[in-house]
C-alpha cells in the first residue's frame, strides 16, 4: 500500500516506509523494511545486481505494488493527497532512462512538467517559461548541440543526461534516481550528483540513488541503505560520517 | 556473501514443454491448417490445357489500346479523388476506434465491443459497401468515399489499435509515473513510438483505396470500375489493359513514396539503436 498523507505541522519527516515486504515468485526480495528519512536528505541505495533495489524504487515510485507494509510521504502542502497526485512531485530516473527514442532532448526533457498540466494545456505545446527552463538545464548539462536532435540519434551517455534532465525541470520533492550515472565519465558523474546533492541541500528534496562505487557513497551521501542477497531481512541503513 | 558455485560443464538442456512458445504453436497451427487446406488444389478435375487457356485470353489484352487514354486519365483522377478522401475519412475516424480497441489504453469491457465493430467492418466486402454507399447518396464518387470509408476504418482502426498495443508501452508507464495524465502519456510516451507504423498504414490504405476505387465503379460508385465495368461487357480487353497499366503506374508510384518515407522513418530509428550517429 502507498499512502500519500498530509502532514498539518511541517514536519521534517518525508519519507516513512513501515515494514515494507517485496517477494518476486517464492522468495522475497527483501522484508521487514523500517526507514525514516528526513527531508531533504541523500539515500545511497546499495548492494549487488538483483538484490532488488531497482524493485525498491519501484515501490517508492508507486510502479510496483509491495507485498507487505506501507510508505508515507509527508508531503509540504496541506490536505489529503492519493498516490497518483503524488507522482507528480517524484522525478523519476529510470535505470533504462525511458525517453521516446524519435523525439527530440528537448520534447523528452519537457515530459518532466507534464504532471503541472491537464491535457488539453499540452496538446500543442509547453507555455514558453517551460521551454525557456529546460533549454537551461539542457546547456547546463552540456547537451545544447543536441537540442533538437532525435534521442535516439545520441549516445548513452547523453540519453542518460537527458533522461535526468526530465528529472530536473519536473522540480520534484523527491528524487528517484536508478544508476544515474551508469554510462557518464568521472567528470558528468561528479556533476550530476553534485546536482543532485545541491538539490538537497539548497532545496530539501530528498534524494533516492541506487549507485555501485562505494567512493561516490561516501562523498554525497548522507544515508546508505545496503541490502543483502544473502538475506532479505538483513537491509542496513547507516549514516555517512563527513 | 558465498563464493558463487563453479560453473556446470554445459549448459542444461531444456524439456519438451520448455521448447513450446508462441511460435511454436503458431507454426504447428500453420501447418495443420496447411494440410487441412490441401482440397483448394485440386481444380475442376476436368482435363484441360491451362497453358494454352493463358496464352489465349493474355493474348486478348496485346497490344494495349491508348486511344482511350483521354478518359482514363480523368476516370483515374476521380478515382484517386475518391482513394485519397477515403483514406482520409478512415484516418480520423479509426483513431478513437482503434483507441478503444487497444487493450494498453483502453478498459477491457470497451476492447471487445470496439474490436467487434471493426471485424464488422471487415467483413463486409468493399463493393458490398460500395452498393450502400450507392443506396444513401446515388450513383457518384460520394458513394465510392461513404463505401471505402466504413471497409477501410475497419482495416486502419485494426491495424492502429495493434500499432499501440505491440508498441513499448514502458514509456508511457513511466511518464505516469511522474505525473502525466492518460491522455499525455499516450501523446508524448506512446503516440512517437506508434507514429512511424501508423504513417506506413495509412500509405498503405491509400495504394489499396487506390485499387479498391477502381472495382468500386462497378456499382456505379464512380471512377475507373464504371469504364472497366463497359469494356468488360463488350470483350474489349486490349482497352482494359490500358486501364490496368494506368492502374499500374500509380499504384508504383504510390509505393515508391511509401518505400521512401518509410525507408527514411525506420533509417533514423535503426541507427540510433545500434548507439551510432
Amino acid at each position: 500500500m502507498m499512502v500519500a498523507a498530509a502532514d498539518k505541522t511541517v514536519s521534517t519527516c518525508h519519507v516513512a516506509i513501515r515494514g515494507l515486504g517485496l517477494r518476486r515468485g517464492d522468495h522475497w526480495l527483501f522484508r521487514g523494511l523500517n526507514l525514516v528519512v528526513p527531508r531533504g536528505k541523500f539515500v545511497a541505495v546499495v548492494g549487488p545486481s538483483g538484490v532488488g533495489k531497482s524493485s525498491f524504487l519501484g515501490c517508492l515510485a508507486g510502479l510496483v505494488t509491495p507485498t507487505e507494509g506501507d510508505i508515507e510521504y509527508c508531503c509540504l502542502q496541506l490536505g489529503r493527497h492519493t498516490p497518483a497526485n503524488f507522482q507528480g512531485h517524484t522525478g523519476v530516473v529510470f535505470q533504462h532512462n525511458l525517453l521516446v527514442p524519435n523525439s527530440t532532448v528537448l520534447d523528452n526533457v519537457l515530459c518532466g512538467r507534464l504532471g503541472r498540466y491537464p491535457w488539453w494545456r499540452t496538446l500543442f505545446g509547453f507555455p514558453r517559461a517551460d521551454r525557456v527552463a529546460a533549454y537551461r538545464i539542457i546547456a547546463d548539462l552540456g547537451l545544447a548541440p543536441l537540442t533538437h536532435r532525435w534521442v535516439c540519434e545520441t549516445s548513452g551517455g547523453e540519453q542518460q543526461r537527458a533522461a535526468f534532465a526530465r528529472a530536473l525541470l519536473q522540480e520534484p520533492e523527491l528524487y528517484l534516481a536508478d544508476e544515474p550515472v551508469s554510462n557518464l565519465d568521472v567528470y558528468l558523474t561528479g556533476r550530476v550528483l553534485g546536482i543532485l546533492r545541491q538539490e538537497s541541500l539548497a532545496h530539501g528534496r530528498t534524494v533516492f540513488c541506487v549507485l555501485h562505487n562505494p567512493e561516490l557513497v561516501e562523498r554525497f551521501a548522507d544515508l546508505v541503505l545496503s541490502f543483502d542477497p544473502g538475506d532479505p531481512a538483513g537491509w542496513k541503513v547507516r549514516e555517512v560520517q563527513r | 556473501m558465498n563464493p558463487p558455485p563453479p560453473p556446470p560443464v554445459e549448459p542444461p538442456a531444456l524439456k519438451w514443454h520448455e521448447r513450446i512458445n508462441v511460435f511454436t504453436v503458431t507454426l504447428l497451427a500453420f501447418l495443420l491448417a496447411v494440410l487441412a487446406s490441401l482440397p483448394a488444389l485440386r481444380g475442376s478435375g476436368r482435363q484441360l490445357d491451362y497453358w494454352a487457356n493463358i496464352r489465349r485470353f493474355l493474348g486478348y489484352f496485346f497490344p494495349p489500346d491508348f486511344s482511350v487514354w483521354q478518359e482514363t486519365l480523368r476516370a483515374l483522377g476521380e478515382t484517386f479523388q475518391i482513394a485519397v478522401m477515403a483514406t482520409l475519412f478512415a484516418t480520423l475516424l479509426s483513431f478513437p476506434l482503434a483507441a478503444l480497441g487497444a487493450r494498453t489504453i483502453a478498459p477491457r469491457w470497451l476492447v471487445l465491443p470496439a474490436r467487434l465493430l471493426m471485424n464488422g467492418a471487415r467483413t463486409i466486402p468493399s463493393l458490398v459497401w460500395a452498393l450502400i454507399g450507392v443506396a444513401i447518396v446515388g450513383a457518384n464518387p460520394l458513394a465510392g468515399v461513404i463505401g471505402l470509408t466504413f471497409y477501410s476504418l475497419g482495416y486502419l482502426g485494426k491495424f492502429f489499435s495493434d500499432a499501440f498495443e505491440s508498441v513499448d508501452a514502458e514509456v508511457a508507464r513511466g511518464l505516469r509515473a511522474i505525473g502525466a495524465d492518460r491522455v499525455q502519456a499516450f501523446q508524448h510516451g506512446l503516440w512517437p513510438h506508434a507514429k512511424p507504423l501508423v504513417i506506413s498504414h495509412v500509405l498503405w490504405m491509400l495504394e489499396y483505396n487506390l485499387r479498391a476505387a477502381s472495382i468500386i465503379g462497378y456499382v456505379g460508385a464512380g471512377g475507373l470500375g464504371m469504364q472497366l465495368a463497359s469494356y468488360y461487357e463488350y470483350y474489349a480487353w486490349e482497352k482494359v489493359a490500358t486501364v490496368l497499366l494506368f492502374i499500374l503506374a500509380l499504384v508504383t508510384l504510390l509505393d515508391l513514396l511509401g518505400e521512401w518515407v518509410r525507408g527514411r522513418i525506420t533509417k533514423k530509428l535503426g541507427g540510433g539503436r545500434l548507439g551510432g550517429r
